[in-house]
């Protein structure tokens, strides 16, 4: 199997013009320097600051928005400077289909968090703004690094503000959870770290991704190293069985942590996979592809049945995290066209409907404090709004049409399908061991959308139908005009993906094709080399008039 | 007849409540008023069904097409109006039952807070939109975006008492049965993609239901399409086991029973084997399961709704039976018979339903032994609903009559002998059933609320008359309706119509006789009480909701102590072993110089043995 594929993708395109991507990464760093100067006695100034600072930089992120090349498949933007040339580390940053969605995300929940926090955070704001804005920029450079150890210092960066979320701001056992998600975390990233090392030693004196991907290495090498890195991300996204940090790290986080953790954080799981892992050790992919798939499925099945019995809103909410990233997980694994796009905006859509979630349970919890769902039942007479509120993004969590969660579970499983029943019916001979898992896998990966409206929907039952059954919800009053604003940016864009999904599936588009190109024929040879023939053999012909036209 | 195009006047039908949804929705003053977004929401329904009517008027057929949804240049997924006989007679049906619906809730619901109907009328809204939707659209896949969304509106339209514990419960398994079934659409949606792509020469997949799919497809691929769509009928249509969600949906106000759950909504899922027709012709295996289970649970449900004493129930089982007849009749090949019953259904039992309303707005219950001796208050809904009744229970003349004979002659036409009994056997039951409802919500020994009842209010009996005339007239549509639908129609009396007739009306005698007549004394009816409780015990509701509750909780709560236990304490054992591994190397560390001397001297034994053993 020494075939490799070049990755044209991986190519920076723009290098020496203004750095944008280094400006938007640092933006929220300054802002946070500045707030360190203040004194801390004055919330409003930090409340202020923090929210300004976030805006900048999602109005720096349009332009980046505006200046993507949505028809360019390749990286884009990009800086590239020599950084320490002692070592050979360049600062390498670009931006393609695949990392600008999630910076839009961002960027966008950064400022909607700040104004969620106003009520949320009762005490030391300095420090909250501090945290906040270096965990944004912790995020950015995260997406945006295209060599390796940029993307290792800004991924080990985000751990210590989210520690600190955790820790200052959180319930009563966020000891325990600070500890649990940091050590978890950092056994991962260890292990990633050995893997870049060994990496760096291999190509003789660089960090770069591009490099990396085109070394010739070894199957052996391939699986360990994958291992080392897949290790990482799999804890970050939380895969199954390594979830179990999730549920007490948002339970006791405060509500802006728990929407950055689940808005931004877990994709940073998924997104590493997809950006490293995969196409610097396909081979591996394809070696581990059963087993992740499993994995994926477990975590639908498992988190859904698990947010099913839980008594507390928030902790359903966390392990219905889990399922749902089980099917971003299945998109990944699949790596056909479809599975990817779906994956991708899947990924955003979480972010959105999951953030808004635990806004939501927030607003209740500043409210009554408390979060069990026995204590609740027939607020929806007293909060109208609110209950309105809650049941749409409930929509929009079970993947109900017209709502951004059925465009990407659709295309998700569209390609999941795909790829199982492809030849099964019309050539059963070839490749029946992975279809097989493909299709077994998927069928009761489906059983998740029911599950998931079992569970959202009983809950909701639960908080919001039946009779006021506490005199203590008699005096809940319903959201403010701030509670409401910020939900309704939320669920404007909720629907605005679902209504009209094309725009935000184009950012994507080429740079999947273009990812899918080098990396799924890779995949194939090692997990089923008899589709990897077929769909050579079919793509050839398409590929020769491809490039042909684009002559 | 040219005052606009087909496709305009299908966008106007689908858009106008579109529009009212939003306007009520988002315009949170109007909506908290009460009455006048009611009228909003009328106005909406009110130009739904002129264009519709305009569009059967008509007749053109037209297709309006756009791209949706795209990725990786080639999964598209499209959206629009097509319109032809079908479509444009159905959507006529449901603007219509919509429309009588909604103006009927003016009078059904005046208790409610002026917040309450504003809420009421956004949904309803919703729900015409969605539906309309449905039924304009050109492929599978609009289809069902519409279903789901019409599941979402019939979600919040069961849970619209959200303060009774019990309307909740209801809402909530409506949705997750019918949820459960609708993953055999979305599965059949892909696979009609994947074989589609196939088979056509670029590789680009649709979402088509047109002959030449099918054709393209083959027998193999028609029947996995056409099974796992069936799947989601079950669901959608109450077909036996899945049709448990039905009866509790009554939880929901009369007259969104009366809309949602007998005429429009549960119909959708014939509408989508009808549409699909095609594809389902291609799989004759699944055709002849949609026989059998058809017969099964029209006879099945039958059974059930002559011991039920809720006059909602009864008529939630017998809407049950009968969309076992249209899936019978369309598993037996008559696209026709399975449409037409699905026409006058949606007529004469949104009477039986809006009437229905009259009655339990007259006495307050649900209960028919709280009724009792109500046609002497009632004379002009009393008689509307007798009316539906007798179209039901299928006499000769009234609309019933004619589409079930059209099902059971094509039954015996295609050989089908077990399914063809079954429903008639099935026909006399529903003749007893409702017999027994008339004669005990109507006549009889008055009941406590029957001396307060008066007649129902104009807004009330408007469209309960105007339902009435379709329950008379509309099996005389039949043969313009063939026409619309590509097929020919022409009654005559045959021997299928001659016993069914006969068992029509043997079952309202029979019912007349033990209910109205009292022929039997209620001791002598008391002996067949072991079996009516057992019939009303349910075992595949009672099955249903043993498995949901323990069965899920159980699992749930199995794998919560799997995860805290297993999975997190291996990783706490983990730990644990880091810990006091780190503490037993904490030893090494004694801090005296003389300790680390020996531990260099012999690691040099050690490296220095090592390098010899290598050499």
């Amino acid at each position: 199997m020494e075939t490799t594929f070049a990755q044209a993708w991986l190519e920076l395109n723009g290098v020496g013009g203004f750095p944008l991507l280094t400006l938007l990464t640092a933006l929220p760093l300054v802002f946070a320097a500045i707030s360190l100067m203040l004194p801390g006695d004055q919330p409003g100034a930090h409340k202020a600051l923090g929210f300004a600072g976030s805006i900048v930089t999602f109005l720096v992120s349009m332009v980046v928005w505006s200046r993507f090349d949505t028809g360019l498949g390749h990286m884009q933007l990009a800086d590239d400077f020599a950084w320490i040339p002692g070592i050979g580390a360049r600062w390498t940053m670009a931006v393609d289909g695949l990392s600008l969605p999630l910076v839009l995300l961002t960027t966008f929940l950064t400022p909607l968090v700040f104004v969620g926090a106003w009520s949320a955070i009762d005490k030391r704001w300095k420090e909250f703004t501090i945290a906040m804005l270096v965990l944004e920029t912790g995020m950015l450079g995260s997406l945006l690094a295209v060599d390796l150890l940029v993307f290792y210092v800004f991924w080990e960066i985000m751990l210590v503000p989210m520690y600190l979320i955790i820790g200052l701001w959180g319930g009563k056992a966020r000891i325990y959870a600070t500890l649990k998600f940091f050590i978890y975390t950092m056994f991962g990233s260890l292990l990633m770290l050995v893997g870049i090392l060994y990496l760096y030693g291999k190509t003789g004196g660089s960090f770069s991704l591009r490099e990396f991907a085109a070394l010739h290495l070894t199957d052996k090498e391939q699986l360990w190293l994958f291992g080392a890195f897949a290790l990482a991300f799999l804890i970050k996204v939380p895969v199954f069985p390594f979830h179990t940090w999730l549920p007490d790290a948002h339970t006791e986080a405060p509500t802006p942590g728990s929407v950055i953790l689940a808005g931004v954080l877990l994709k940073l799981g998924t997104y590493g996979l997809l950006r490293f892992a995969i196409p610097m050790f396909p081979a591996a992919m394809g070696t581990f592809s059963p087993l992740l798939l499993s994995l994926a499925v477990i975590g639908i099945v498992f988190g859904a049945m698990m947010a099913y019995v839980q008594t507390d809103v928030k902790r359903l909410v966390a392990y219905s995290s889990v399922s749902h990233l089980g099917f971003v997980m299945l998109g990944i694994v699949i790596y056909n066209e479809e599975a990817l796009q779906g994956a991708v905006l899947q990924m955003v859509n979480h972010g959105l409907s999951t953030g808004a979630l635990f806004l939501l349970v927030g607003f209740l919890y500043e409210r009554r404090h408390t979060r069990e769902i026995a204590d609740f039942g027939g607020i929806a007479k007293r909060m109208p709004v609110y209950a309105a509120f809650f049941v749409f993004v409930t929509m929009s969590s079970i993947a109900l049409p017209l709502t951004n969660g059925f465009v990407g579970e659709f295309l998700i499983f569209g390609g999941s399908f795909k790829e199982g029943i492809h030849s099964a019916m019309l050539q059963p001979e070839t490749g029946i061991a992975w279809r097989t898992t493909v299709l077994v896998g998927v069928s009761i990966a489906t059983s998740g959308i029911v599950l998931g409206a079992i569970y959202m929907l009983s809950m909701v039952r639960r908080v919001f139908f039946g009779a006021i059954g506490k005199p203590e919800n008699e005096a809940l009053h319903d959201l403010t005009l701030r509670e409401k604003l910020l939900m309704s940016v939320l669920a404007v864009m909720i629907a605005w993906i679902g209504l009209v999904p094309g725009g935000f599936l184009k950012v994507s588009e080429a740079t999947v094709h273009a990812m899918v190109q080098p990396n799924r024929p890779a995949i194939l040879q090692v997990r089923s080399p008899l589709d990897y023939q077929r769909e050579q053999s079919r793509r050839a012909p398409a590929q020769a008039a491809e490039e042909a036209k684009a002559e | 007849m040219n005052i606009a195009s087909p496709i305009t006047l299908a966008a106007v039908a689908v858009m106008a409540p579109l529009a009212t949804f939003l306007i009520i929705g988002l315009i949170a003053p109007l909506r908290r008023s009460g009455k006048p977004a009611a009228w909003v929401g009328i106005l909406g329904a009110t130009t739904s069904t002129v264009a519709a009517a305009l569009l059967v008027v008509d007749g053109r057929s037209d297709i309006l097409i756009a791209d949706w949804l795209g990725a990786g240049g080639k999964f598209f997924a499209s959206i629009g109006f097509q319109v032809d006989g079908i479509s444009a007679s159905m959507l006529l049906v449901v603007s219509l039952v919509a429309w009588c619906v909604q103006v009927f809730s003016l009078g059904y619901m005046s208790d409610e807070t002026p917040a309450g109907l504003g809420r009421y009328y956004t949904w309803h809204s919703l729900f015409l939109f969605s539906m309309n939707g449905l039924v304009m659209s050109p492929n599978a896949l609009q289809l069902f975006l519409c279903w789901e969304l019409v599941g979402l509106a019939s979600y919040l339209l069961i849970g619209f008492y959200f303060r009774k514990p019990s309307a909740g419960r209801a809402a909530v398994k409506a949705f997750w049965i019918t949820k459960l079934a609708d993953i055999g659409l979305g599965a059949g949606l892909v696979a009609l993609y994947v074989l589609t792509a196939k088979a056509s020469p670029d590789g680009l997949g649709s979402f088509d239901w047109s002959p030449q799919v099918a054709q393209a497809i083959g027998t193999g691929g028609a029947t996995v399409v056409a099974g796992l769509f069936f799947v989601a009928v079950m669901g959608k249509s109450a077909q036996f086991p899945l049709h448990i969600w039905l009866p509790d949906a009554m939880e929901g106000p009369t007259p969104v029973s009366a809309l949602l759950h007998a005429a429009t909504m549960v119909a959708a899922g014939v509408y989508l084997v009808v549409r699909a027709y095609p594809l389902f012709q291609a799989a004759p295996d699944v055709l002849l399961f949609m026989t059998y289970l058809g017969a099964w649970t029209a006879i099945f449900a039958a059974v059930i709704a002559t011991v039920q004493t809720d006059i909602k129930k009864v008529l939630a089982y017998s809407t049950c039976s009968q969309l076992g007849y249209m899936v019978s009749g369309l598993g037996a090949g008559s696209l026709f018979g399975g449409y037409f019953h699905l026409f006058t259904h949606a007529g004469f039992k949104a009477l039986l339903f809006l009437g229905a309303g009259a009655l339990i707005h007259a006495v307050h219950s649900n209960e028919l032994t709280d009724m009792g001796g109500l046609w002497r208050k009632m004379k002009l809904s009393g008689t509307a609903f007798i009316l539906g009744a007798l179209a039901l229970a299928g006499v000769p003349g009234l609309a019933g009559f004619f589409s079930k004979d059209t099902i059971l002659e094509a039954l015996h036409a295609s050989g089908q002998t077990v399914p063809w009994l079954m429903l008639l056997l099935a026909a006399g039951l529903t003749a007893f059933y409702m017999t027994r409802v008339v004669a005990l919500a109507l006549f009889g020994k008055p009941g406590h609320h029957t001396e307060h009842a008066h007649e129902a209010p104009a807004s009330m009996l408007i469209p309960v008359l105007l339902l009435a005339v379709t329950a008379v007239g509309a099996g005389y549509m039949g043969g313009p309706l063939a026409k619309m639908v590509g097929a020919e129609y022409a009654f005559h009396w045959s021997m299928t119509g001659i016993i069914a007739t006969s068992l029509g009306l043997l079952g309202i005698a029979a019912g007349w006789a033990i209910y109205g007549a009292r022929i039997v004394t209620a001791e002598q009816l008391a002996v067949f009480a072991p079996i009516g409780n057992f019939i009303r015990a349910s075992a595949v509701d009672r099955s249903a909701a043993w498995v949901y509750r323990n069965a899920m909780l159980g699992l749930g709560s199995g794998i919560a102590w799997f995860d805290r236990y297993v999975v997190d304490g291996v990783m706490n054992l983990t730990a644990w072993l880091a810990m006091s591994g780190g503490q037993q190397l904490r030893t090494f560390q004694s801090g005296r110089a003389g300790d680390y001397v020996y531990a260099v001297l012999v690691g040099v034994v050690l490296l220095v043995a090592a390098g010899l053993w290598n050499a």
